[in-house]
């Protein structure tokens, strides 16, 4: 018995509430689908702005190297649906984010999930290709 | 592993969590919509009758949204049709398909097309009253005005719009709404299908009942298309929500971003 179950039956739950998600441009200009990054790390920022919002992030890496990534997310409105509220997550709150890295190289990627360190899974709101909640969930968990 | 049982426990209990943290006293999100249809249960009753306004035509005011996103209007058309582009539109939308949408003006928050509102699930609230239908579209904060006032479209548009201009009437119990005076700028979609300023849309608004309605968009540009097209789009009765706010120019960071390829 483990967090993994209680964490993918919590996004599935997540997932079938009714959600407005979509973004404002075409996901394929700014994204790559097929470069996932997974950041663990500590928020240092939350936006909770249109048409996107974003969520930075410090990651360390094994070396000890502190990066700040941002990871925008979907817009307030699709996420207020989806229950989250402004303050769903704070600087100085622990999260993984999985999300579509930006074609242009930089640390910016696109959301498709947030886990918290009690295995709840957060719906990021995501238009692209990798962003229904529930797989996403699942493949984190795995 | 886990059997059956406890999962199904599991999922009870992950539901009562999400039921028990949502916002207790929710004003907009959750509120309960009044005077609409509901079953027993309290549920909202989507197959209730039309509902009518004074004048005995249907109503259509309320909060409508498609049950799944389509970003191209394509996905809409009846089973084998195509896009009839002339070559000056196929050439237009290849680029745009090349680039993926990277100067889709909708990324800058400027307009977006007025057929894939309808098809972006984002939620619009239709306002019917005599003389005038308007429709407030949540994302991005963008209205329109139908004119019901027995007005007719100008032969000639002075003055070139992203919206057009609006008029509306009834055929039976079908909304029939015709626009022209485009400025040629806007796109049809996020694929980036194309309008020039000869682009003329009719939408044809259909409720089936109280919680569904049809809706066929003709698309009419002969510098674009070869011939009038029509998509077609499902839009559902929201119930038990109401229009948020949506600043697009706030925070828009994409569009510097947007490398295309």
């Amino acid at each position: 018995m483990s967090r993994h179950v209680v964490t993918v039956t919590l996004c599935v739950v997540i997932a079938v509430l009714p959600v407005s998600l979509r973004a404002h441009h075409s996901f394929a200009a700014e994204f790559d689908s097929n470069t996932v990054v997974t950041l663990n790390g500590v928020i240092t920022k939350v936006e909770w702005t249109n048409p996107h919002t974003y969520f930075h992030i410090d990651v360390t890496d094994d070396q000890g190297k502190v990066t700040n990534w941002a990871v925008e997310g979907g817009a307030p409105n699709a996420l207020y649906r989806a229950g989250w509220k402004p303050t769903s997550l704070k600087a100085g709150d622990r999260v993984s984010i999985v999300g579509s890295r930006a074609k242009d190289g930089s640390n910016l990627a696109n959301a498709t999930s947030f886990t918290l360190p009690d295995g709840r899974c957060l719906f990021a709101g995501s238009s692209g290709p990798n962003g229904d909640a529930t797989t996403t969930c699942r493949q984190v968990t795995r | 592993m886990i059997d059956r049982t406890r999962r199904r426990v599991l999922a009870v209990g992950a539901l009562s969590l999400v039921v028990v943290s949502w916002p207790a006293v929710a004003q907009w999100q959750g509120y309960t919509t009044p005077g609409i249809p509901r079953k027993a249960d309290g549920t909202f009753d989507a197959a209730a009758p039309v509902p009518r306004a004074a004048d005995g035509k249907p109503d259509l005011s309320g909060i409508w949204m498609a049950p799944r996103i389509r970003v191209d209007l394509a996905q809409g058309m009846k089973k084998g049709e195509t896009v009839p582009f002339t070559p000056e539109g196929k050439r237009i939308f290849d680029e745009r398909r090349a680039t993926n949408s990277k100067d889709d003006p909708g990324a800058r928050c400027l307009p977006t097309g007025i057929p894939v509102r309808a098809t972006l699930q984002t939620p619009f609230k239709i306002l019917q009253t005599p003389g005038v239908t308007a429709i407030l579209y949540e994302s991005r904060t963008q209205f329109r005005q139908i004119l019901t006032d027995g007005r007719s479209l100008p032969k000639e548009v002075d003055w070139p719009a992203w919206q057009g201009f609006s008029v509306g009437r009834w055929e039976q119990d079908t909304f029939v709404v015709e626009t022209a005076g485009f400025n040629g700028k806007v796109w049809l979609d996020q694929v980036g299908t194309p309008a020039s300023d000869a682009f003329r849309l009719t939408e044809r608004f259909h409720r089936r009942d109280f919680g569904h309605m049809d809706l066929e968009m003709i698309i009419d540009d002969r510098t674009m298309y070869t011939r009038p097209w029509s998509t077609f789009a499902e839009l559902l009765f929201q119930p038990d929500t109401e229009l948020l706010e949506y600043i697009c120019e706030e925070n828009e960071r994409d569009s510097a971003k947007m490398v295309g390829k």
